[in-house]
């Protein structure tokens, strides 16, 4: 287990436990700014989902990797967890084809095999 | 459960039980009579002043406007604008009332549902024979059958049919109606009745447990694993695949609706008599397009995410401390609060316990404030927020059902470096439950 893995004196939970608590106050905080501080320019949309989605990997992994112990027990609990990734994924990909835009708005390779042509266009 | 029992629980034991449950119904009644009788009974004067002041300023403005004094479109004149500050004070009192009411009636019905859980479980099992809680003529390494999952199950048959009312019943609370709630609580409330009896057997069957003859896997691909430990990761992983549909058709929603940052962004566009789709982070955000969005309707989400990683830390503490071989006293105020093993391991799951119930309160206080200003259930908005974040609610509130054994187990037979593993289970099932929330509250109130 972790614990006997010393930085600083201080074992890698407390590390982990204060990296986590970093990126949530920065993850809040970030949200107070609706331009970038100092100019004029509007925070986009996109850079708010880039902010959201690279913080919540960096805790998810905090969390998964020291406090679920992935990083230390055998690998077949890793496995087991990225598992789901593939339900997931196919999830989202069920998301982009049920979308409104998805049957016409979506590009050639996100389809089937339709031989490059959208279904409406067939 | 656990592959043998070795310790010889005494019904003296089961009844210290009551002795928690006595102490958590004090606290539950104590607050509910601070927060949700005096300071609520006290804003609730405010609320009246402050509507009264409200209905007369409008009045003014009403009369001002019947006599032809001012247009009712100018919004430039006083009596409007006096109009107007008095509506935002009657609002905010009104707020403040409900925050104090709710979290007193949570408060009170959560002890009350502890108290059940740790009576029905102490006296249960304390009306067995001292003699019949030996388990260990099955022969240590024998693996038990065990009814509480069927019972367990029963109850969350029951507790889902009585769902529909169950939630009207938690309607009531937001709106600060104690008593029409009763009703509508209680077929869910037999449902957690019966499913508090199956935990209680469970209770029995896992307590005597030491940590000797855990049950190992045979076959691949859990081979040499801990039986146990690998059940609680397929079941985590099954639950996966629930939030990821409550996430997926959040996502899928989202992509769809015409939110004020989609049409900042020029992605969407709205036909005549369209009006801008409201989210929860609308509400809650800073800018957010409600326009009630400010710090403080950020906060209990944010102090929420704060207090879960906080509890995911303290129970990896208990466990590191039940792990040691060699316990270090720390110094200062740490070390009266923890002098020994026991009591540390103990202490980290009660602070466990006390920031998850902190959760469930602050939950409630927020959804009271987000139905109080018109998101409710009702919208595919407010269903989608609700579902997702209640559904979070329930497993941080079973999570801090099973904590309240975990720390009744530290207070009697108590872990050590044997049978930590049960923390570390229980563990990975709450680090889990933090996991969720941290994709949870950057997708509903952030973004």
């Amino acid at each position: 287990m972790g614990e006997h893995k010393l930085i600083m004196g201080k074992d890698i939970y407390f590390w982990n436990f204060i990296i986590l608590m970093f990126f949530t106050l920065f993850e809040v905080g970030a949200v107070f700014f609706e331009k970038y501080p100092g100019t004029n320019t509007r925070v986009s949309v996109y850079v708010v989902w880039g902010i959201l989605i690279v913080v919540g990997i960096i805790k998810g992994f905090g969390i998964g990797a020291f406090f679920m112990h992935l990083w230390d027990d055998p690998k077949i609990y890793l496995r087991v967890a990225l598992f789901p990734t593939l339900f997931v994924l196919l999830m989202l990909w069920g998301i982009g084809l049920s979308n409104p835009e998805g049957v016409n708005g979506l590009p050639g390779w996100c389809t089937p095999d339709w031989g490059e042509q959208y279904a409406t266009e067939r | 459960m656990s592959g043998g029992g070795h310790s010889d629980v005494k019904n003296a034991v089961w009844m210290r039980a009551l002795l928690m449950a006595g102490i958590i119904l004090g606290l539950g009644v104590a607050s509910y009579v601070g927060l949700g009788v005096v300071v609520a009974g006290m804003k609730e004067t405010t609320w009246d002043e402050e509507a009264d002041h409200f209905h007369d300023a409008e009045k003014d403005w009403k009369d001002a406007v019947a006599a032809g004094t001012i247009e009712s479109d100018d919004t430039s004149a006083e009596l409007y604008i006096a109009k107007e500050a008095a509506h935002h004070h009657e609002i905010d009192a009104h707020l403040s009332y409900l925050t104090y009411r709710v979290a007193g009636l949570t408060m009170l019905f959560v002890s009350i549902i502890f108290t059940a859980f740790l009576v029905i479980s102490g006296v249960l099992n304390s009306a067995q024979p001292d003699d019949e809680h030996h388990d260990d003529h099955h022969g240590h390494e024998e693996h038990h059958g065990s009814a509480s999952p069927i019972i367990f199950a029963f109850g969350c048959m029951l507790f889902l049919i009585g769902f529909p009312d169950f939630a009207d019943g938690l309607h009531s609370l937001m709106l600060g109606s104690g008593s029409d709630a009763i009703s509508d609580l209680s077929v869910g409330m037999i449902g957690l009745t019966i499913i508090t009896i199956g935990i209680a057997n469970w209770w029995r069957e896992d307590l005597p447990f030491k940590g000797y003859g855990e049950q190992i896997a045979t076959s691949d691909p859990f081979a040499g694993q801990h039986i146990r430990k690998a059940g609680i990761w397929v079941f985590l992983m099954s639950e996966v695949m629930v939030f990821a549909t409550f996430f997926s058709s959040y996502l899928r929603m989202r992509t769809e609706w015409c939110t004020k940052w989609a049409f900042d962004e020029g992605t969407c566009t709205l036909e005549d008599g369209e009006t801008l789709a409201m989210t929860a982070s609308d509400y809650l955000r800073p800018g957010g397009a409600a326009g009630t969005g400010d710090f403080w309707t950020l906060l209990p989400g944010a102090i929420n995410t704060f207090a879960l990683i906080i509890s995911s830390y303290t129970i990896v503490l208990a466990l590191k401390v039940a792990k040691s071989h060699d316990y270090k006293v720390p110094t200062g105020f740490m070390g009266k609060l923890m002098p020994d093993k026991k009591s540390a391991i103990r202490n980290y799951l009660i602070i466990t316990l006390a920031l998850g119930t902190m959760f469930i309160v602050l939950k409630l206080v927020e959804w009271s404030h987000l139905i109080a200003e018109g998101f409710t259930v009702g919208s595919q908005e407010g269903s989608i927020f609700y579902i997702s974040t209640g559904a979070h609610g329930v497993h941080v509130f079973a999570g801090l059902l099973i904590m309240l054994y975990m720390i009744f187990k530290a207070d009697t037979v108590e872990w050590d470096e044997d049978n930590a593993q049960g923390i570390e289970y229980f563990g990975l099932y709450w680090h889990f439950v933090d996991l969720a929330w941290v994709v949870i509250f950057p997708a509903f109130y952030l973004y």
